[in-house]
């Protein structure tokens, strides 16, 4: 019984924490989903969105502007991932790592060194209402509504004409140009939102928790991917509006589990293990269960 | 030229031509062991109103000239002029505004996880941008149903059917109203029926010539079905080795028998025997 409170007491928490992490999972979902460019720029852009907004914040500069600077930076990571795989036909993977792996180094250089602590510094969540901080029913409120404000407006644009250009260089590249759409503008563009998102939630992380890390990155892609496939399963990606909701689930369900999982006694070390397994079940069952039924139909 | 066939009120003042293609030349691979010239300094000429046929053996350079045209190939050396405009170096995308065209593979000319009618606005603004305005509203959405049922193929009440349910026919079909919507200067259709079964791709061929008297398009149409050869177009192109071998139009091309064709161009091609 102990555990079942444990757990559920941490519930709100984790909720709260899991609004903000649904930034990231939006952030994957974009490329992987819409743009069918396995991303991984994530890893890197999630810390450099924390680190910039922390250096601006102890810089001086207001809550609002550090948040931006930071969502900016990793708008400008996702376009540069984007550019090397066109520009120099670098695999989408190769590109991605290329690219966070040089953001350690900036990321290092942005902090000064690996860690910071921001007390004293103020964040926008203490801008917003003092209170955020410390209720989480109120963070809660927050986040949901920063977090739909984002989703509305990704929601409207895929319903634009330029959306749905977008979407067709994930769904059908060589028909791209021959619909007068520009596959370079779309794919730059694209990962550009998408790692903009992911480095707000680095901001929106930093600020919340009072510090920021350099390696605050490791894993990150991970979760979001899981968190991605676990709503996909949810939700089901029929329509745009599923595919849209299926991360900002995800990541509410996913953080929940790894809440339970703490409660159960894992260590926050075997949970790495625990997410890559789960992702691959996720992602391999489907595969696994039609190779099955063609096996039967063989027999038959 | 022969006029009869012509209609003189779609040419443009001082009769310019529609497409110039210069001295085209194209090898791939070039300096590797493999390498392979396409083409070779390809001479051609579309009039406006042109409905030319492209005929020619594998390899002849049909689908490159047409790849180059679209813009998926750049040349390694020669000219391509549209409408009196230098498009040599102009990236596909930007041609889409007056280029329209049909692919080989009914997969490639749609984008199958895309309903019906978000293929066709996206079609409908090749060329003009696409923008912040809702990709469907309710006046687009009303002329596509309008547009579709006209043409009786049963898809003007699956509007928001995914087009990967749709048969292979149907979707060359969707892909041929969505290549004429914008009312593109050319069309260009890279053996559009050749992945059909031969009932259906009759009746794409049949909408293919429809679309093409109603707007009037000037069309380049690789094929190697002979009777289509026979019986479509103006003029008939023949290609071997990567240039322009014969260009028959005029009463000749409207008298033209299957046996002539054998007969002119001693076709030993299996593919273009079988297909007469």
């Amino acid at each position: 019984m102990d555990l079942v409170h444990a757990f559920l007491n941490l519930v709100p928490v984790t909720l709260s924490q899991s609004l903000i992490y649904a930034f990231v999972a939006l952030g994957i979902m974009i490329p992987f989903r819409l743009l069918s460019f396995p991303d991984l720029t994530s890893e890197g852009a999630f810390p450099l969105g924390g680190c910039v907004c922390a250096a601006f914040l102890l810089a001086g500069y207001t809550p609002l502007l550090a948040t931006v600077a930071g969502a900016l930076t990793g708008v400008v990571a996702g376009a540069a991932t984007a550019l090397i795989h066109l520009r120099f036909r670098i695999n989408p993977l190769l590109s991605g790592i290329l690219v966070f792996t040089g953001l350690y180094s900036v990321n290092m250089r942005v902090l000064g060194r690996s860690n910071v602590a921001l007390f004293g510094a103020d964040n926008i969540f203490a801008q917003i209402n003092p209170d955020i901080l410390t209720n989480v029913g109120l963070q809660i409120v927050t986040f949901a509504i920063i977090l739909g404000a984002a989703f509305l407006a990704l929601r409207w644009y895929l319903m634009t004409q330029s959306g749905a250009a977008m979407r067709v260089i994930g769904i059908n590249p060589e028909l791209a140009p021959s619909l007068g759409i520009n596959p370079w503008t779309y794919t730059v563009a694209g990962l550009g939102i998408a790692s903009g998102l992911t480095a707000l939630g680095g901001s929106l992380v930093v600020q919340l928790q009072g510090y920021a890390d350099v390696g605050m990155g490791t894993g990150i892609l991970i979760n979001g991917l899981a968190s991605l496939v676990i709503g996909e399963t949810l939700t089901g990606r029929g329509t745009v509006l599923r595919q849209l909701l299926a991360p900002v689930v995800g990541a509410i369900a996913y953080y929940q589990l790894l809440s339970l999982a703490l409660s159960l006694g894992l260590q926050p070390s075997d949970l790495k293990i625990a997410t890559a397994a789960l992702v691959l079940i996720t992602l391999g069952l489907p595969l696994a269960r039609a190779q099955g039924t063609m096996r039967e139909t063989m027999r038959a | 030229m022969d006029p009869q066939v012509k209609d003189d009120a779609v040419r443009a003042p001082g009769g310019v031509p529609l497409l110039i293609c210069k001295g085209l030349t194209k090898t791939f691979n070039a300096g590797q062991a493999t390498a392979r010239p396409a083409l070779n300094g390809l001479d051609l000429t579309v009039d406006r109103g042109d409905f030319i046929v492209v005929i020619g053996s594998n390899g002849a350079g049909k689908s490159t000239l047409l790849n180059m045209i679209a813009g998926a190939i750049e040349p390694d050396s020669g000219r391509l002029t549209l409408d009196g405009r230098d498009i040599t170096r102009l990236p596909a995308h930007r041609r889409a505004g007056m280029i329209a065209r049909v692919f080989q593979d009914p997969m490639i000319g749609t984008a199958a996880a895309m309903t019906i009618e978000e293929n066709l606005a996206l079609a409908e603004r090749r060329g003009k941008g696409h923008g912040l305005g809702f990709n469907l509203t309710a006046g687009n959405r009303g002329r596509y149903r309008e547009l579709l049922a006209g043409l009786a193929l049963g898809m003007e009440n699956r509007l928001s059917t995914p087009v990967a349910q749709l048969s292979g026919g149907q979707r060359q079909a969707l892909s041929l109203i969505m290549a004429s919507l914008s009312k593109p200067k050319l069309l260009l259709l890279d053996e559009h029926t050749a992945a059909l079964d031969p009932r259906t791709a009759d009746l794409v061929m049949a909408m293919t010539r429809r679309l093409v008297a109603e707007q009037a398009l000037t069309t380049l149409m690789v094929t190697h079905n002979m009777r289509q050869a026979i019986e479509t177009g103006n003029r008939l192109v023949m290609m071997d080795a990567g240039r322009v071998r014969d260009d028959i139009h005029g009463a000749e091309k409207t008298s033209l028998t299957p046996a002539d064709l054998v007969d002119k161009f001693k076709i030993e091609n299996d593919r273009m025997l079988l297909g007469s």
